[in-house]
């Protein structure tokens, strides 16, 4: 069993297709929606978890990405810069999923993109600019 | 008070003679709890401490230089950040809160920035000209080295403690303490609590007028006591839960670093200035020792509500730094999750920058003039 998550982009022209639902039916997935921005006229965002087997998750995949979906793993769309970050944590206390943490010994900002949801919250208390946040 | 260890003239002798001992405040409350007061406050002949929070009342004056043909500026903007007309032709100050009308995001604070980058900065300035200042318009570019001064000079610093922040609200609120989630959704603090300097030294034995600081990542001083200083407030064990005092500080800005000074924008609330600042505190007897060493579970303020539109808000109760720093709080019954704006990893490493410097000796200890007054509230302002 496997866990991922992704941030699927829609052209306008699919946005009607079931994507999710296929999911779930044809490969067998969990699928857990942590955001959607979906707008008929300009197409739409999805950031999505999936979880069951490995190989299914890349059908799926590649099964969406025929479609014209394009997929990306979610990583990289909530980055922290450790060089603009002053490790105040005025965002720590605001994420909802606590993926932004204080270390308890030296007190440097943590984040843990598996628990993130992509919300876009911290990026904007951060006082100093220091998340950017791409969705 | 208990009997004189020593005195600053001893320490500084021994900072020359380099077999000075200095330790952080954090590190003097492990020796306290391990080895006992008595031995430490012989040990230990200085004690350094750090913070690195938002502080608005921050700034700088510059003074650009003559221009051919000079000019008697009075309309100034910054990257287009208007700067204080009303003084001597080519001085201003430039405080960190001011803000870009085009941009409300940009403000003093990061001009302060862009210079200590060594950014070049648009400076457009105009006047109704004189006889002696015959130009009407300038628009040029400055730089901090291209400058004729630039000075740090900060009205209030490093309060001295510092309420949490809740709201019990039904909405979201914005406010200097950062966002503020609805009904207890999260509460936020703002000093360094057991590295925090004048908790580390309530009294004011070392801290007026001429004390040597650490400030933006260089050496400044401590030139009077902040604005709002008012030590007569609420305590718990003889040191302050609200406010207490302040310091007004200054120094080169030349020599500073934006790694310690950093602009900030709290949305909703406007632009600040991040201040670096460390206190070292001379060890001159044991009363000195044991207030430098109370660590943070001995630390106490008070958490508001500030959803209340008043000057006077409701206090909720009174809560440990030990508390605050452990991420969460129960009020009520609640746990409410905590958030500092005022970075502990920071404060550290200035407590620990001053303390190297002190060790190598490239940093003494300045006897102040006189001690910042020890008592004493704060007017208020009435309306109509
Ligand atoms: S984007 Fe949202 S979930 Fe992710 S770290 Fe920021 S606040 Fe937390
Ligand atoms: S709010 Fe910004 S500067 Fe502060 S800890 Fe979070 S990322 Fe770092």
């Amino acid at each position: 069993m496997e866990r991922k998550k992704y941030i699927l982009s829609f052209p306008s022209e699919i946005v009607e297709i079931p994507i999710t639902h296929t999911f779930m039916s044809r490969f067998g997935l969990w699928t857990n929606i942590l955001r959607a921005k979906i707008e008929p006229s300009s197409g739409g965002k999805l950031v999505i978890e999936l979880r069951g087997e490995g190989d299914m998750i890349e059908s799926a995949v590649r099964y969406a990405e025929a479609e014209g979906v394009t997929v990306r793993p979610l990583e990289h769309d909530v980055a922290v810069s450790r060089e603009l970050c002053v490790d105040c944590g005025a965002c720590v206390s605001i994420c909802p999923s606590q993926a932004l943490s204080l270390d308890p010994c030296t007190f440097r900002l943590v984040f843990e993109p598996d628990k993130c949801v992509v919300c876009g919250s911290c990026a904007e208390v951060c006082p100093v600019a220091a998340i950017r946040v791409d969705f | 008070m208990t009997a004189a260890l020593r005195t600053y003239e001893d320490i500084n002798t021994r900072i020359e003679g380099g077999d000075v001992v200095v330790v952080t405040a954090e590190e003097l409350s492990v020796m306290v709890a391990e080895g006992g007061l008595h031995a430490a406050a012989r040990e230990v002949d200085a004690v350094t401490t750090g913070t690195f929070s938002p502080m608005c009342s921050s700034g700088v004056i510059l003074n650009f230089g003559h221009s051919d043909p000079p000019i008697r500026m009075q309309d100034i903007r910054l990257n287009g950040v208007p700067a204080y007309g009303g003084l001597a032709a080519v001085d201003t100050y430039l405080g960190a809160t001011s803000v870009s009308k085009a941009r409300p995001e940009y403000g003093g604070a990061h001009v302060i920035e862009a210079l200590l980058r060594g950014e070049q900065v648009r400076l457009d300035a105009s006047s109704s000209g004189t006889d002696c200042y015959p130009l009407h318009d300038i628009k040029t570019h400055v730089t901090l080295a291209s400058m004729n001064e630039a000075v740090l000079f900060n009205p209030r610093n490093a309060y001295q403690n510092y309420s949490a922040a809740v709201n019990t609200s039904p909405r979201t609120i914005r406010t200097y303490m950062g966002t503020l989630l609805p009904r207890m959704g999260n509460m936020t603090y703002a000093t360094s609590g057991q590295l925090s300097p004048l908790l580390k030294d309530p009294s004011f034995r070392s801290v007026g007028l001429g004390t040597r600081i650490f400030l933006g990542g260089a050496q400044g001083y401590v030139v009077w006591h902040g604005t709002q200083h008012a030590p007569a407030v609420r305590e718990v064990e003889g040191k302050p839960i609200v406010g207490g005092g302040t310091l007004a500080t200054m120094g080169a800005l030349r020599e500073m670093s934006p790694d310690f000074l950093r602009a900030a924008f709290f949305p909703g609330y406007g632009v600040t200035l991040f201040v670096g600042l460390g206190l070292p505190i001379p060890i001159l007897d044991e009363a000195m020792a044991a207030a430098a060493a109370v660590p943070d579970t001995g630390l106490y303020t008070q958490i508001v509500d500030y959803s209340v539109p008043h000057r006077d808000r409701p206090s909720l109760g009174v809560v440990s730094y030990a508390e605050l720093r452990s991420g969460s709080v129960s009020v009520g019954g609640c746990e409410v999750p905590t958030s500092s704006l005022s970075s502990y990893a920071k404060a550290r490493e200035i407590a620990e920058r001053l303390r190297d410097d002190i060790a190598a000796g490239r940093f003494l200890l300045q006897k102040p003039v006189w001690t910042l007054p020890p008592t004493g509230g704060r007017r208020t302002l009435e309306m109509g």
